[in-house]
């Protein structure tokens, strides 16, 4: 159906909900494990698998730091991520046109 | 067995399912992790609406009185709506930028000490000079004052959130402002009311749509 696989990174439906929220942050930012793990509804043992995928890929940024005393984990799309999820999200875009409307190689 | 779905590690169905499941994952994000924008507008429209309205009603053009309100309770009335309008900023600021670190939120908190800062020196200008006012000035110079700073910041939050919505309000309450001071005390308060209450109250029921389709 179409040339180029979509990512296999993204192309799972526990990572591609991770980078969609994710992508609404602004370039720079990062968000808090937990505050994540909300807004997905996924349990912290779940989302760690998934980000360590993402992690491997380069396409997430983890950073573990202190806020006083307690530990935080941060999480941030990385430059790369954005470029894989925005290339994701026209690859299927395009997959949705009509067939003559495509370019035909 | 939810859980298994939520992890599921398969890929969506087709493309139409995976459009579906970006586009519906990204609203319940903005949904979340972002505030929504009422909370930053209408504390501070309905303070302009109610504490200029009484102002205007106690205190009319041409010292018209078209309600025997108490002599102090308008100004009172419109300076603890602004402070609760302050606060409600404030905590929304906390919650907005609470679980999100990085560029905006030190974009919010610089952008919040600029508000606390220019206002205190307003303020301490203000009450410097209040005595040697002619009391029929007195009112429409406080107010003048501290909207063109509100004016002028909200231009200034435009420039830094490239918001041209934001930067535009900055423009109205600017204009509205001058032509408040133009047309003379008692019908400043008027119009600070509704164009300028009004306008921030009209603003904050949109705001939230215009961002979501910029």
């Amino acid at each position: 159906m179409t040339d180029a696989p979509l990512d296999p990174v993204i192309h799972a439906q526990a990572r591609l909900r991770v980078v969609a929220a994710l992508s609404t942050l602004g370039a720079g930012d990062q968000i808090a494990f937990p505050r994540l793990q909300d807004v997905l509804s996924m349990t912290p043992g779940n989302l760690s698998v998934h980000l360590r995928k993402l992690e491997d890929a380069g396409y997430v940024e983890i950073t573990k730091t202190h806020r006083g005393r307690t530990p935080v984990t941060l999480v941030a799309l990385t430059h790369r991520g954005r470029m894989a999820f925005e290339e994701y999200t026209a690859s299927v875009r395009a997959l949705l046109q009509p067939p003559d409307i495509k370019e035909k190689t | 067995m939810t859980e298994s779905f939520i992890d599921n590690d398969q890929p969506p169905g087709d493309p139409a399912e995976a459009l579906r499941l970006i586009e519906e994952q990204r609203a319940a994000a903005l949904r979340r992790i972002h505030v929504d924008d009422r909370w930053w507008y209408w504390p501070w429209g309905f303070a302009w609406l109610i504490g200029f309205g009484l102002i205007f009603l106690r205190n009319g053009p041409d010292g018209r009185v078209f309600v025997d309100l108490p002599q102090w309770l308008p100004v009172l009335t419109l300076v603890v709506l602004l402070v609760a309008a302050g606060v409600l900023s404030g905590i929304t600021g906390a919650r907005a930028y609470g679980s999100v670190v990085g560029d905006s939120s030190r974009r919010g908190a610089y952008y919040g000490w600029a508000w606390s800062i220019a206002f205190t020196g307003a303020t301490v200008i203000l009450v410097r000079v209040n005595d040697a006012l002619p009391l029929d000035l007195r009112t429409l110079v406080w107010s003048a004052t501290m909207t063109a700073l509100t004016g002028a910041l909200h231009m200034a939050g435009g420039a830094i959130w490239l918001n041209r919505t934001l930067f535009q309000l900055g423009v109205w309450i600017s204009v509205v402002n001058v032509a408040g001071v133009v047309a003379g005390p008692g019908w400043q308060a008027l119009i600070m009311a509704v164009a300028a209450g009004g306008g921030m109250i009209v603003f904050g029921a949109f705001a939230g749509r215009w961002r979501r389709h910029d």
